[in-house]
């Protein structure tokens, strides 16, 4: 412990510097930005600023990224609160209750709490990096194919919590989105699947414009599509801050989606987005009154904004812990100190303990720097809504179509994104959610190809489900969640859909 | 919603106004170079490729005095970025750097009876600037220290040592058919979605062995998680200098190197190719790139235009009949 202490000190002596601190600033700043635009995400603004920190120090290099990296996920939430459009891909969740809350004249507590939940939940996940970091890296790489299936079997189970409705509604949705997600080449095989030809297609059709699309274009065309003008919002300066009823509602939301969220980023190849459906769907099942969800509940905002902010952090275990990536961003964030001349590996935090303890001691800092460009902004960017639409929505449609092209400047996105708009808005239409759509887009691939490399490695057997002891505990929690499912046929008792479509019924 | 739909119109002719007149005032003829060049990197950023060519482009500037901009353009394992490059007006503005799996994605279409993205003579070699041999990296669990010894297990239990690649027809994946082609043995293949994921995997023990590049494994090899046992190379590693290379071993022909390449469409002017020429040998002379590859641990290997057109035939044979010989994976 007291080696920490020390450590922490020459990393905080070395964050706090006036370099390191106008890094972090201006990371944050940016990260900020990144994540309020829509399709623009955190991987474009760390690719687009990569090469600027070739020439700078190394720890004031990996300040500033990692900087951008977080501070996205406290700018995603604004736009998809504010109109529904997700500022990035990970905020898809957060448009659900944070947009409904906006309509009920709550946009501002609803900035606050995801600004406050982000904050509480970066810098616990940063607690955790800080003394966990070699065994949560270890644990983490014993998640190999067979694991990935179970957990993401269980995540399925847990998921079918998620949207109240019509479960085969839901289902179909699911579906829609998991055969979205097997357009692109054959991981295993190679073969192309569903690309017409399109090159462009080879890597599936990509979460961003999908998420940008079925959300943003989707809701730009839904109320274009009104017949009455809807009113522009008035918010008062009152309305900005939580009641205490939304603040007492949130903390444990905020606790449990730091956790979740915190695990979920760990492991490799997870996405965030994954985190914050989690976070969504436990919160939805454990709440005493699911039937608020989806009509404005502030946990459904606390948890998943809580849930992406721990992911972030997570995702930065094993890179900095044993020099393994677990995705896009931390693969660019090891590049630049490769770039630096510093190979991560697992001797880096013995043998880099400046850059690891500045980086550690500047995440602390930074959180600290978005609450605080934040929670003021809050006001500024509630008065957005009070624009009128007519100038409004097509400025926000100029953003989409500027940041879908961004990410790869390729127009194959833009037109994926504007094929999901439309779609998006036929579903509204016909009043089926969305959200489990980008939710199969992201899984698909992840499922398909972990169960097809699991038998791989088997040789064919499917025993090594339950050969190993990780894969064996999720496999048994998800039997567990369908007995308790089924626990009304055979009791019954009124089980959890049922209290819901009363509750429903009589709210 | 016949507004909306006007304003909307009247957005898109602007915008298709705009490109085009971007497009009519790039025709005029200046010398070369007279405006900013672009090279396109098929990888995403942070990957081999792009770390390359980003030092080398800041490096052509001082030479070229125009902007160099690097545009990452990703996809289908390389192939959107180098068909884009492919089909590009050759004025000499667009250029490519790209990796050693060029030459293995059009012989992948020909497998797979689909139209090529590209082909090899769509591009002219410009000069190679880096060339990493990979390496062979085992678990430290497992019990083998030398090749012998690995390809004498792998002949007692065909099909049941499991490595880990980036993809079929990856890197990893030809690198390693070559080896067990030359060896006669067999072993399981298991794809990844990329290097990161491949190289997870066999830290995590999900499979034995794998080959990786050495910038990679190296700090893995220090901390003792993994063990070396033989390098694709024509040489031994400088890093590595006591692991003996595949052709020392007497598998003559097994050689695998992620070279990067600077290339530009094949119709390019003769008079441009000339000056890039010139200006890459200048560029990798320089201390600048000497010192960024050096931070990086890639050696620069630079061979100019015609030498590297035979380092590319002779690697492309090679791949391709490991592709050849590993066929439609079932």
């Amino acid at each position: 412990m007291g080696d920490t202490f020390h450590h922490l000190l020459l990393g905080f002596s070395t964050a706090l510097t006036a370099t390191n601190l106008f890094y972090g600033f201006v990371g944050c700043f940016i990260g900020t930005i990144v994540g309020v635009l829509p399709g623009v995400g955190p991987l474009a603004g760390i690719s687009m600023l990569l090469p600027t920190t070739f020439g700078l120090d190394t720890t004031s290099a990996i300040i500033l990224l990692a900087g951008i990296y977080y501070g996205a996920m406290y700018g995603g939430s604004t736009t998809s609160i504010l109109m529904r459009i997700p500022g990035e891909a990970a905020s898809v969740v957060t448009c659900i209750d944070g947009y409904a809350m906006a309509q009920k004249g709550r946009a501002g507590p609803a900035l606050a709490i995801a600004a406050i939940g982000s904050y509480i939940a970066g810098t616990l996940s940063v607690v955790g990096l800080m003394f966990l970091a070699p065994p949560l890296a270890r644990f983490a790489l014993r998640f190999g194919p067979p694991e990935y299936v179970s957990l993401l079997v269980l995540g399925l189970i847990v998921l079918g919590y998620m949207t109240g409705g019509s479960v085969i509604k839901n289902l179909a949705m699911i579906i829609l989105g998991l055969l979205f997600g097997m357009i692109g080449i054959d991981q295993m095989t190679g073969y192309f699947r569903f690309s017409y030809g399109i090159v462009a297609l080879g890597d599936g059709i990509g979460i961003v414009p999908v998420a940008v699309g079925l959300f943003g274009i989707a809701e730009i065309l839904a109320t274009a599509g009104q017949s009455d003008r809807p009113e522009v919002m008035k918010p008062r300066f009152r309305d900005l801050i939580p009641s205490r009823q939304e603040f007492k509602e949130s903390w444990w939301p905020i606790g449990r989606g730091t956790v979740l969220g915190f695990l979920i980023g760990i492991i490799p190849g997870s996405a965030h987005i994954i985190s914050t459906f989690v976070s969504y769907a436990v919160e939805r099942r454990i709440s005493k009154h699911p039937e608020k969800f989806g009509k404005g509940a502030v946990e459904g905002v606390a948890g998943p904004e809580s849930a992406n902010n721990a992911a972030s952090c997570g995702a930065l275990v094993p890179m900095l812990a044993l020099g393994v990536p677990t995705g896009g961003i931390p693969a660019v964030l090891l590049a630049s100190l490769m770039v630096h001349g510093i190979n991560p590996g697992p001797l880096f935090i013995k043998e880099q303990p400046v850059v690891f303890w500045g980086l550690v001691a500047s995440m602390y800092v930074g959180n600290v720097i978005l609450l605080l460009l934040n929670l003021p902004l809050v006001g500024l960017f509630v008065n957005f809504l009070r624009i009128p639409y007519r100038i409004l929505y097509p400025t926000i449609l100029m953003f989409c179509v500027v940041g879908v092209y961004a990410v790869n400047s390729s127009f194959v996105d833009v037109g994926i994104m504007s094929v999901m708009g439309v779609l998006g808005y036929v579903l509204r239409k016909f009043e089926f959610e969305t959200a489990p759509v980008v939710l199969g887009v992201v899984l698909a691939p992840i499922i398909e190809v972990s169960f097809r490399q699991s038998l791989a490695m088997s040789d064919g057997r499917y025993s090594i489900f339950v050969q190993r002891p990780v894969s064996v505990i999720f496999l048994a929690s998800a039997v567990a969640m369908i007995l308790l499912a089924l626990k009304p046929l055979i009791w019954k008792k009124s089980g959890f859909r049922d209290q819901l479509t009363e509750a429903e019924k009589s709210g | 919603m016949k507004r909306h739909g006007i304003f909307l119109d009247g957005v898109m002719i602007i915008c298709i106004a705009c490109f085009g007149l971007a497009a009519g005032l790039s025709a005029a003829e200046e010398a070369y170079p007279s405006r900013p060049i672009q090279i396109i990197v098929p990888f995403p950023p942070g990957g081999v490729a792009d770390l390359v060519a980003r030092p080398f482009a800041t490096a052509l500037e001082k030479d070229l005095k125009q902007p160099v901009v690097v545009v990452n353009k990703t996809g289908a394992g390389g192939a959107v970025g180098m068909q884009t490059a492919a089909v590009a007006k050759p004025d000499g503005y667009t250029l490519m750097v790209a990796l050693s799996s060029i030459s293995v994605m059009p012989e992948v279409d020909i497998l797979f009876n689909r139209p090529p993205t590209y082909k090899l003579e769509d591009f002219a070699p410009i000069a190679l600037l880096t060339a990493d041999p990979t390496i062979l990296a085992v678990r430290k669990e497992t019990p083998w220290k030398t090749v012998a010894e690995f390809v004498a297990d792998a002949k007692r239990r065909p099909n049941e040592i499991k490595y880990s690649s980036s993809g079929v027809y990856g890197t990893m994946h030809v690198a390693m058919e070559l080896f067990t082609h030359a060896a006669g043995i067999q072993l399981r293949h298991i794809p990844t979605a990329g290097g990161g994921p491949a190289l997870t995997a066999l830290l995590g023990g999900h499979v034995d062995c794998s080959s990786i590049g050495p910038n990679v494994a190296i700090p893995q090899v220090k901390a003792g998680a993994l063990r070396v046992l033989a390098c694709w190379g024509d040489k031994r590693l400088a890093a590595l200098p006591d692991i003996p290379t595949l052709k020392e071993l007497g598998y003559k022909d097994v050689e695998f190197y992620i070279w990067s390449g600077f290339f530009a469409p094949r119709a390019t002017a003769p008079a441009a190719i000339k000056i890039l020429r010139e200006a890459t040998r200048k560029a990798v002379n320089t201390p600048e790139f000497k010192t960024a590859m050096e931070k990086m641990e890639t050696p620069i290997a630079y061979l100019d235009a015609d030498d590297f057109q035979k380092f590319w035939d002779k690697d492309a044979k090679r791949l391709i009949e490991g592709v050849r010989n590993i066929g439609k994976v079932q």
